[in-house]
């Protein structure tokens, strides 16, 4: 039976989640802009306005201790992050781009070798997404495979409905025992879904694109592509699925923590060797290799496409380079 | 994987039990692992590779120089070129050094049995051929003739010169040790002229013959069509590829040649599959 949530009932769950010690984390007011943090109550949550990054670090911290180090007089002492005390946490309101993003990062955090600062905070988060009733024009989820209204990703699935309040839809098994939990914020009954937001984006041919970057590697195009690319990273950071990251250290010798922080294919350092040999020395070589992850190298290692849609690039891309324009060029080559 | 610890990031501790100045600016460090348990159950392969943190200034990837046959330590050698191999040469014996690993994939040794063997390293790229020497040295019986190339800019540039001459006395391995024009001095008892002239010179046959090829970008685009010239298959020549890592655990996304990552596919290739790969490296 479809349930349904008045936005009162939603903001009083997310009232009774933090005072049960759950963090919430969900697009709010910072300043001028709208980002995903945590929330101190349910009056702070702000639904359908896309924040301006995404909500990769909820599980991906820009930057994280990874342990910490110290030296005495007996020698050097590691001491480890306690993983298991990452807190139980709900991310809420998260558009479909950003709710689908986790799991297509569960492939390469869990390559063989289990990333637990990923894993378990995914592990330890539930991901209440939400429909979109509206697109801007840098949208584009439906060009890649998702929708203004796909669920993949979520635990549970908010759709507005005319009149004010949300359908509540359990995705996963995890959704479904929290909606049990919680079922006395809940009404039975009919509503109406509000029509769903329109991207302006048409499909693109993933398949074909991959087929073109397959053979032309050394296209005179990448060039084109990347000539403007002043390599600033904003693209990456602001990505919910690039996940390039570094680990540096901070402190001093006798005492410090070594850190993961979010790093960028498009920084000019990122592949150079200790000799000062570069294999991406220029440009368009690290623009490439941008694109070839996302619609390549991931969907060859992992069988997905490293993009949702949710054309934050294409925003906020100091020069104007827009991400989509490449991909229908691609697109358009035989 | 001898690490079971459920942090993938969190090394291991090491004493430098003994240091070696190669040159005046690569060194080699002789590594004990503090834990006996793991000092007990660290195990690797030829041509795997480490991440080795001097704590303060971060972590740095070298092969594990020393060789599997070879218990109780491991060792690695570095050019003292950047932030974290500058402090790593500022320790001492009896410091303490982290070190994660081994990571990657390995020469196939086994296969080799039987078979002989031709080295061709260039400067500061003997350590990932140097394991697998001493590793097949001492599997001797195993192989059939083995032939090491090495050269370097200059003398001073030579590595491991103790073991050189360890090797140039054995009966049963031929060296030819070269150093680049100019770099010789007036009692050099080695050949002059660069690595890939060299080994055509040498001409050491290709039947049953397997080439193991380490050295800069440079020397292993000569060197390739020499080997090939000398009538070595591709997928009879290995080769390692040694891109910039931070995690060596294909996730932080810098090591990629194409949709190989070298930290988990590699670092060792045949020149087979380097011949297949985007020429990015």
């Amino acid at each position: 039976m479809t349930k349904t949530i008045t936005e009162q009932k939603l903001r009083s769950l997310m009232d009774l989640l933090l005072k049960e010690g759950r963090r919430v984390v969900a697009p709010r007011q910072a300043g001028s802009i709208v980002l995903y943090e945590p929330i101190d109550s349910g009056e702070q949550l702000v639904l359908g306005i896309m924040p301006r990054r995404s909500a990769k670090e909820t599980f991906f911290p820009l930057c994280e201790t990874i342990l910490t180090y110290g030296k005495d007089g007996n020698g050097v002492m590691v001491s480890d992050v306690d993983a298991g005390a990452f807190p139980e946490t709900i991310l809420v309101g998260a558009p479909p781009c950003d709710a689908a993003a986790p799991a297509v990062l569960d492939a390469v955090f869990s390559w063989d070798y289990n990333d637990e600062f990923f894993l378990e905070r995914r592990k330890k988060t539930i991901i209440i997404g939400l429909a979109c009733t509206a697109a801007d024009d840098a949208c584009f989820c439906t060009a890649v495979g998702l929708s203004p209204r796909d669920d993949k990703g979520s635990d549970l699935f908010l759709t507005p409905v005319a009149g004010g309040g949300y359908l509540c839809d359990a995705v996963t098994k995890k959704g479904k025992v929290f909606l049990d939990t919680y079922a006395s914020f809940l009404a039975g009954g009919e509503a109406k879904p509000l029509p769903s937001a329109e991207p302006a984006a048409t499909p693109l041919d993933l398949a074909g694109i991959k087929d073109w970057l397959e053979s032309n590697f050394e296209s005179p195009l990448w060039q084109e592509f990347a000539d403007r690319c002043a390599g600033c990273g904003a693209c990456a950071f602001l990505c919910p699925v690039c996940h390039c990251f570094d680990i540096v250290d901070e402190g001093t010798e006798t005492k410090g923590a070594r850190r993961k922080s979010w790093d960028a294919c498009g920084f000019g350092k990122f592949t150079n060797h200790a000799s000062g040999h570069n294999p991406r020395d220029i440009q368009n070589k690290r623009y490439r290799n941008r694109i070839m992850h996302k619609f390549k190298y991931y969907q060859d290692k992992f069988g997905q496409t490293l993009c949702t849609g949710c054309g934050r690039c294409v925003r906020s891309c100091p020069v104007g380079i827009d991400i989509r324009a490449v991909l229908e060029e691609i697109q358009a080559k035989p | 994987m001898c690490d079971h610890t459920k942090n993938i990031y969190k090394p291991q501790l090491a004493t430098i039990e003994a240091m070696i100045d190669e040159t005046p600016d690569v060194r080699t460090l002789r590594l004990v692992f503090q834990d006996e348990a793991v000092r007990e159950s660290f195990s690797f392969r030829a041509g795997q590779f480490a991440e080795y943190s001097a704590f303060g200034a971060g972590e740095s990837t070298f092969c594990i120089a020393s060789s599997p046959t070879r218990k109780g330590y491991i060792e690695c050698c570095f050019r003292a070129t950047g932030r974290v191999t500058e402090a790593l040469r500022r320790l001492e014996v009896g410091e303490t050094i982290g070190v994660r690993g081994p990571y990657g994939n390995s020469f196939p040794i086994e296969s080799f049995f039987g078979k002989n063997l031709v080295f061709v390293a260039g400067g500061i790229a003997l350590p990932p051929l140097r394991t697998v020497i001493w590793n097949c040295l001492d599997w001797r019986d195993k192989f059939g003739d083995i032939t090491i190339v090495y050269g370097a800019r200059t003398e001073a540039d030579l590595v491991y010169k103790h073991e050189l001459k360890e090797w140039q006395e054995r009966g049963d391995v031929r060296l030819v040790k070269t150093v680049d024009p100019g770099g010789n001095s007036p009692g050099w008892d080695g050949k002059v002229g660069f690595v890939p002239t060299i080994l055509e010179e040498a001409a050491p046959a290709a039947e049953n013959t397997i080439g193991l090829v380490c050295g800069p970008p440079i020397m292993i685009k000569f060197t390739l069509p020499v080997l090939e010239k000398l009538g070595f298959k591709d997928d009879s020549i290995y080769t390692t590829l040694e891109n910039r890592m931070k995690c060596g655990l294909g996730k932080c996304g810098r090591c990629n040649v194409g949709n190989v990552y070298v930290c988990k596919d590699g670092p060792v290739f045949t020149a087979a599959q380097v011949k297949g790969m985007p020429q990015e490296f």
